[in-house]
């Protein structure tokens, strides 16, 4: 009988971890080289605090991403997801409904979704990407519906403060982010749930034979997405004020760039989270390195990619020559 | 394999019959407005691919009144900025046959294909805010004056600023929409002329309209970390962004100012609420349609085309004196 691929991460030393992959070279070698061009302002406390702040949402949808990852799928609607649960939260708010409820609906709208892609992938089985891209459209209506097109303001200060309050001089988005990605890299280390997912994303026929609801991991997997990237969208609509249809879509793109970036941080190649927080990282200081050198827009976008293909290609070539 | 075949070549004949109907019945412009006298109902093919901007949403409806007010015979055609599934929608309807053509808030760069099956059909189109300079391809084309709306804001950061000379203001655009860019480039030009520093060397890019305001945010935020009393105003083609501009000034504890552009509910109550926001600006929407509606009338009553293809009208600065008295736009 053959073994499934659970990535059991070999329990090296910080240092030989940091090394191991080509992208977390890239990403000391980043902070090294912004740190050269401008050392008056890279690495101090508040552009530090400003890159924390600028990534924390992307860090939160790229954790949901992960979880979709790590099961061998991926979910393209959980940037409209967030969108539409932070548009969900604004217009009830402003509706006269109090914090707590909305923020719990828009959390149900974003399982919900979460769910339905589940069921459409795992029990349907249609393709993520047909049924993903089928509900990101969809969302995405809703998410015009609900905010007839406009924009969502004038949120209740408590609300407001979700997303631009602070804490020790650090604003509240970076430690709710740091909080659920240690709860998702606990679960996925952890837990039964977590090894099932990651039998799951290494071999599913394997993982059936082995006594695994492979259906239901892959739900689940998909339902805590959804409910994550809810989380996202309402700390968005929090940090800005506001809630829009389409506020947040960049997320899309970037969590799951993250995400394989994230998978050459390890041997197996397998997508985890402190990866994809590695990956977030680079995405992260790479667009602050780069506006603080006053780096056209466009030219960041190059870069931007060119630093990616560059990362992974790195981490090929040293897979490689294993 | 002979029954076949006729069945075959029977059902060619069929639809080739039917398709000569269609096109007889109805293909050509033209041929039941202008003045023609005919009992039909006026045709007027109406699109933008702005209908998810809440400008663009308005217009929709305001259209669709106007339309049921004249007795016009109306196709709307919406195309969530994707004009690949737009510019055929458009040629479909116009190759059934129209009278008029009415854009709205789309660019002529976008709509080559529409222009030419116009042109080729004989139907003029009407058009508000769809370019920034005159084209043959509209018989009119009626947006805001860019350059009046520049002097506005940099008149208003001129004062509160206590003079552009020697200030550091950085421009935000965004390149694919004319009219912002066209605005951004001249804002620019006028502070190098005023001896303004213009910030990061150039006009900032936010690359997309869907993010604008998280774009904005991050490189306002990230300027002024590098260059923490380097910034006296933000100059912004748009609303959205300017609030995300101005949010990044006020999270900084900068003294800079921003103005935007489109007058937006969000943007008056910022402006009133005494931040950075200093002003935005106000374009005459409603009176453009009415304008514009007036021109496919008298094309409609006796085949009337309008005097001038290109008209620019003056917008309106809203600063806190006058923001209490005017329409958002996208309460409109």
């Amino acid at each position: 009988m053959t073994s499934t691929t659970v990535p059991v991460q070999p329990r090296t030393s910080i240092g030989k971890f940091l090394v191991q992959g080509g992208t977390t070279i890239a990403l000391l070698a980043l902070i090294v080289f912004f740190f050269a061009m401008r050392p008056d302002v890279f690495l101090t406390f508040t552009n530090v605090r400003n890159i924390l702040f600028q990534v924390s949402i992307l860090a939160i949808v790229a954790g949901a991403q992960t979880l979709v990852m790590v099961v061998g799928d991926f979910d393209l609607s959980l940037a409209a997801t967030s969108s539409l649960s932070g548009a969900v939260v604004a217009s009830l708010m402003l509706g006269g409904m109090p914090l707590a409820p909305a923020i719990l609906i828009g959390l149900i709208v974003g399982l919900l979704i979460g769910i339905g892609n589940g069921l459409l992938v795992a029990y349907l089985n249609l393709s993520a990407f047909v049924a993903t891209l089928a509900t990101m459209t969809s969302v995405i209506g809703l998410a015009y519906l609900v905010t007839q097109g406009t924009t969502l303001f004038n949120l209740p200060p408590g609300f407001n403060a979700l997303g631009q309050g602070r804490l020790l001089n650090v604003p509240l988005p970076v430690y709710i982010a740091i909080l659920i990605g240690v709860i998702l890299w606990a679960v996925l280390r952890f837990t039964t749930t977590g090894r099932k997912w990651y039998a799951i994303g290494g071999n599913v026929e394997v993982s059936r034979l082995s006594g695994i609801n492979v259906r239901r991991g892959r739900l689940m997997a998909f339902a805590a997405a959804g409910l994550i990237s809810a989380i996202a969208g309402i700390l968005l609509a929090a940090r800005l004020g506001s809630g829009s249809a389409v506020q947040g879509s960049d997320n899309l793109l970037f969590s799951v760039a993250a995400v394989f970036l994230g998978m050459t941080v390890i041997k197996s190649g397998q997508a985890n989270l402190v990866g994809t927080m590695v990956g977030v990282a680079i995405i992260g200081v790479m667009s602050n390195g780069l506006n603080i050198l006053g780096v056209n827009s466009y030219v960041q976008q190059v870069v931007t990619g060119l630093i990616i293909i560059a990362a992974v290609t790195l981490s090929s070539l040293k897979t490689r020559e294993r | 394999m002979r029954r076949r075949t006729t069945a075959f070549a029977a059902i060619v004949a069929v639809a080739a019959m039917a398709l000569a109907g269609c096109s007889s019945s109805g293909g050509g412009g033209g041929d039941t407005g202008g003045g023609s006298g005919s009992d039909d109902p006026f045709k007027v093919i109406a699109f933008t691919s702005g209908n998810q901007t809440p400008i663009g949403a308005w217009w929709v409806k305001a259209v669709q009144a106007k339309a049921d007010e004249n007795g016009w015979d109306l196709t709307m055609i919406q195309g969530d900025f994707d004009f690949q599934k737009m510019n055929p929608q458009v040629e479909s309807a116009i190759g059934q046959g129209a009278d008029a053509i009415f854009d709205g808030f789309t660019d002529y760069a976008s709509i080559g294909s529409i222009i030419t099956a116009a042109k080729d059909a004989d139907i003029p189109i009407f058009a508000m805010d769809s370019g920034t300079e005159a084209t043959d391809g509209f018989v009119v084309n009626i947006t805001t004056n860019q350059q009046k709306l520049v002097d506005s804001t940099l008149g208003a950061l001129d004062e509160s600023l206590g003079g552009l000379k020697g200030k550091n203001i950085m421009v935000i655009g965004h390149d694919p929409h004319p009219g912002i860019r066209l605005r951004a480039s001249l804002a620019e030009k006028d502070l190098k002329a005023a001896g303004a520093v213009i910030a990061g060397g150039e006009i900032q890019k936010v690359k997309s309209p869907a993010t604008g305001r998280t774009e904005a945010l991050a490189i306002v935020a990230d300027y002024l970390t590098a260059h923490p009393d380097g910034l006296d105003a933000v100059w912004v083609g748009w609303d959205d962004a300017a609030l995300g501009a101005s949010k990044a000034i006020d999270e900084a504890g900068s003294d800079a100012k921003v103005t935007g552009s489109d007058a937006t509910s969000e943007a008056i109550a910022a402006i009133q609420a005494g931040g950075s926001f200093l002003a935005t600006i106000n374009q005459p929407w409603p009176e453009v349609l009415d304008t514009v509606t007036d021109d496919i009338i008298a094309f409609q009553k006796d085949g009337t085309m309008p005097k001038e293809n290109f008209i620019a009208v003056d917008t309106t600065l809203v600063d806190k004196d006058n923001a209490a008295d005017i329409t958002p736009s996208d309460k409109l």
